[in-house]
């Protein structure tokens, strides 16, 4: 027994001694932990994943002939309306592009589009993400903008091997720009997570609202990127503004609640938005010797 | 099998509980709560494995939950290692089933603690430390902890214990 207790003393002693090298280790040394045993999870979560996939397909599978057929038709239609859009789109990406030369506008930024399936979300108080499965293998970047459609789902925040985790709009991590449906002076406001959000419907604030905004009157006003931090494109919804907008404590701004524009908690797929080429930040925060690629 | 290697192959057969307790708390993502069953998944373990095996183990384990969320590196993991060091040390505390349960329960609140303050460290401007909603968070939390330590300590304990028999590690009154 006496060797047991001894043998337990030496066993603090070299916990602390470990607490305290942990403490001192350089951070890559964390980082490296923390990506090995994450990449230890990924084929666990790619097999969830997948099983997800196989038991939605046996569910379509399951489907009468006569509901796909009227499906296909329903999609048919709407793939000629896409079309005629499309035609007139094309057009005015020509006009822009020439007028964008003729101004010489700066060029926005491009995306390639990767889309991902999620594997598991993650909520507590202090986070709400996503895992996908698409990971540095296809090109995600920490950073990407994460969108479903027209509507902001989130940020890649970190990204392993295969998988990504995403922070979605309401958790505490995530910032944006912003503006509002109905303000004609095009005013920037702050979008932002909350923490410590439990058994109710998660939230994002919207901070920096100016005195002087009325939202439109009979209709819930929309929340939309800027473009101006040159992380998401502009134009996409971010979410509603929720009615009760409240003044700070100083009296010279306006708070509010964003309801996110889709359902987070339930989303299946979602777009990667990747820039085509490296943003200002990513070149900012490159180490020297990181290969040309990012130059 | 090499005895060296049980606490390798003993994490193996505990990772799809704790895969399990993931995909529960995916389950209930819209509710916002974080389910955790970490540190109820040490204590059959540290009833039967040598002090190094259950420290490896432990530390294992932490690093798994620690390693998809965003909670300060080591807090749970090192918690439930200094943990392991004492229950290899007190094996009486762990003896019998009632004696599991408690230990169970305690373990697995203490360590929700740790993550739990740990990652509201970063929050503290929008929730202070010492404030009501944080309070009825954590109690939230450790509420749920201790619910699911005791749902399933014994099918988690007799699936473990089934692994070491298999691997050939020694019963509990013969471990040292």
């Amino acid at each position: 027994m006496d060797n047991n207790r001894q043998g337990a003393k030496a066993s603090y002693v070299a916990l602390v001694f470990f607490i305290g090298l942990w403490l001192i280790l350089p951070s890559a040394v964390r980082r490296f932990n923390r990506e090995a045993f994450a990449e230890f999870q990924a084929p666990a979560l790619h097999l969830v994943g997948k099983g997800r996939d196989l038991a939605r397909y046996w569910e379509l599978k399951s489907r009468s002939p006569e509901e796909l057929a009227a499906a296909s038709r329903d999609l048919a239609r709407i793939n000629a309306a896409l079309e005629l859009k499309l035609h007139s789109l094309d057009d005015a990406r020509k006009e822009n592009i020439r007028l964008r030369e003729m101004l010489r506008y700066p060029q926005s930024t491009e995306f390639v589009t990767v889309v991902a399936r999620v594997s598991i979300r993650e909520t507590s108080s202090w986070w709400q993400r996503i895992v996908i499965r698409k990971g540095r293998s296809d090109g995600v970047r920490p950073g990407c903008p994460v969108v479903f459609g027209d509507r902001v789902i989130g940020r890649v925040s970190t990204v392993h091997l295969t998988t990504s985790e995403v922070d979605l709009v309401t958790s505490p991590g995530f910032r944006c720009t912003a503006f509002l449906e109905g303000d004609e002076q095009y005013h920037v406001v702050h979008v932002s997570g909350r923490a410590g959000l439990s058994l109710s419907a998660p939230r994002a604030l919207v901070s920096i609202i100016p005195l002087e905004y009325n939202p439109p009157a009979g209709q819930i006003a929309k929340v939309m990127t800027t473009g101006l931090g040159g992380v998401f494109p502009s134009g996409l919804t971010l979410g509603t503004l929720e009615a009760g907008v409240q003044s700070t404590a100083e009296k010279h701004m306006q708070t509010g609640a964003l309801t996110p524009a889709k359902e987070l908690n339930f989303i299946q797929e979602v777009s990667v938005l990747i820039p085509k080429y490296p943003t200002a930040g990513e070149i900012l925060l490159t180490p020297a010797d990181k290969p040309e690629e990012f130059r | 099998m090499s005895l060296s290697w049980a606490w390798l192959f003993l994490l193996l057969a505990t990772f799809p509980w704790l895969l399990g307790v993931d995909l529960l708390s995916d389950a209930m993502a819209a509710s916002g709560v974080c389910l955790f069953i970490s540190g109820a998944a040490i204590i059959a373990p540290c009833r039967r494995l040598r002090r190094w095996q259950a420290v490896l183990f432990s530390g294992c384990v932490g690093f798994l939950f620690e390693s998809l969320r965003p909670i300060p590196d080591g807090s749970v993991a090192l918690l439930l290692v200094f943990v392991a060091i004492y229950l290899t040390s007190h094996r009486d505390a762990i003896r019998d089933l009632p004696k599991m349960f408690a230990a169970a329960v305690v373990v697995n609140a203490l360590a929700c603690s740790a993550w739990f303050i740990a990652a509201g460290l970063a929050h503290t401007k929008e929730v202070p430390l010492v404030s009501l909603h944080f309070l009825g968070q954590w109690l939230l939390h450790l509420l749920l902890a201790t619910i699911l330590a005791v749902l399933l300590l014994v099918p988690l304990t007799l699936v473990q214990n089934f692994a070491m028999d298999r691997i050939g590690v020694p019963q509990p009154d013969e471990a040292v």
